[in-house]
């Protein structure tokens, strides 16, 4: 038996989250699906970014983490390796 | 100030009972909170209760929290005088990913293994150094006679003997700061500011 069927409309549902392992970031605790406490808007409001290091943090809470150390000795929150920003994979 | 980090902080300290670590507020000032930490076994400092008092700056958690003992401890990286603490986290090894709850569980760990070398009062640390069992002895009676939780609510009676005459809990516990905790004087000079 088949059915005659004509789609009049459909209403697409999409989720996302940020790919970041665990689910709050350690600096504001708030998780990586949300804001910070400056940031208005979650997702691309509110990015999350990768040290070489594979630790995960809101980019505005370790800007402010990184802007309030000495040029010359930025660290990770977590394991206090030199900080340097992961370059984004590339998207497939 | 990340208030909702803070928020966040003192629920986690009191869902975990176990610790041996507790943060109380002090009214609505998240700015002013009080830590309690129970002296670790197997030290002079066992059976102990130890009150620091715990300041936020609006930086917070950019900048340590400023935390000093209210509590008089004979160590040698306390203050035997103010209570002042010499650790590294609470000053340039601090990291935004430590907590109210890590700092107080790393004192803990400081009464454990003190580090005479690196000293806040020199008076405790030469003592450390060149008679171990007199700076036990000091350090076990300091604490049976300071470190207890019958003087820790007593401290809270006296701020509350002056709350209840309206004035606000940060402005008591500032007052009796600097009247080294005799309530009287505290009151008086309340009394005279206002």
């Amino acid at each position: 038996m088949t059915f005659d069927v004509e789609i009049v409309r459909w209403h697409a549902v999409a989720s996302w989250t940020w790919n970041a392992g665990d689910d709050v970031c350690g600096i504001c605790r708030m998780p990586f699906d949300g804001c910070p406490p400056d940031g208005k808007y979650p997702g691309d409001d509110s990015p999350v970014v990768w040290g070489v290091c594979g630790h995960a943090f809101h980019l505005q809470c370790i800007q402010k983490w990184l802007q309030s150390q000495a040029q010359t000795d930025q660290r990770c929150p977590f394991c206090r390796r030199a900080w340097e920003f992961k370059a984004a994979a590339p998207s497939s | 100030m990340d208030a909702g980090r803070i928020q966040k902080e003192l629920k986690e300290i009191e869902r975990d009972k176990k610790s041996g670590v507790s943060v109380q507020l002090n009214g609505d000032n998240i700015h002013r909170l009080t830590g309690f930490l129970e002296g670790p076994k197997d030290t002079a400092y066992q059976g102990g209760y130890f009150v620091v008092d715990i300041k936020l700056e609006d930086q917070y958690p950019f900048v340590p929290p400023k935390m000093r003992f209210r509590t008089k401890v004979w160590h040698p990286n306390i203050s035997s005088a103010n209570g002042a603490i010499c650790l590294d986290i609470l000053k340039d090894q601090w990291s935004p990913a430590l907590t109210l709850k890590t700092a107080l569980l790393s004192l803990q760990a400081l009464l454990a293994s003190p580090e005479p070398d690196d000293p806040q009062d020199g008076v405790v640390a030469s003592q450390y150094i060149k008679n171990q069992p007199l700076f036990q002895r000091t350090a076990r009676q300091w604490t049976e006679q300071y470190a207890t939780r019958e003087l820790a609510s007593q401290d809270d009676e006296k701020v509350l003997s002056i709350t209840s005459m309206g004035f606000p809990r940060e402005m008591a516990l500032t007052a009796l700061e600097s009247t080294h905790g005799d309530v009287n004087a505290a009151i008086n000079k309340l009394l005279e500011s206002c």
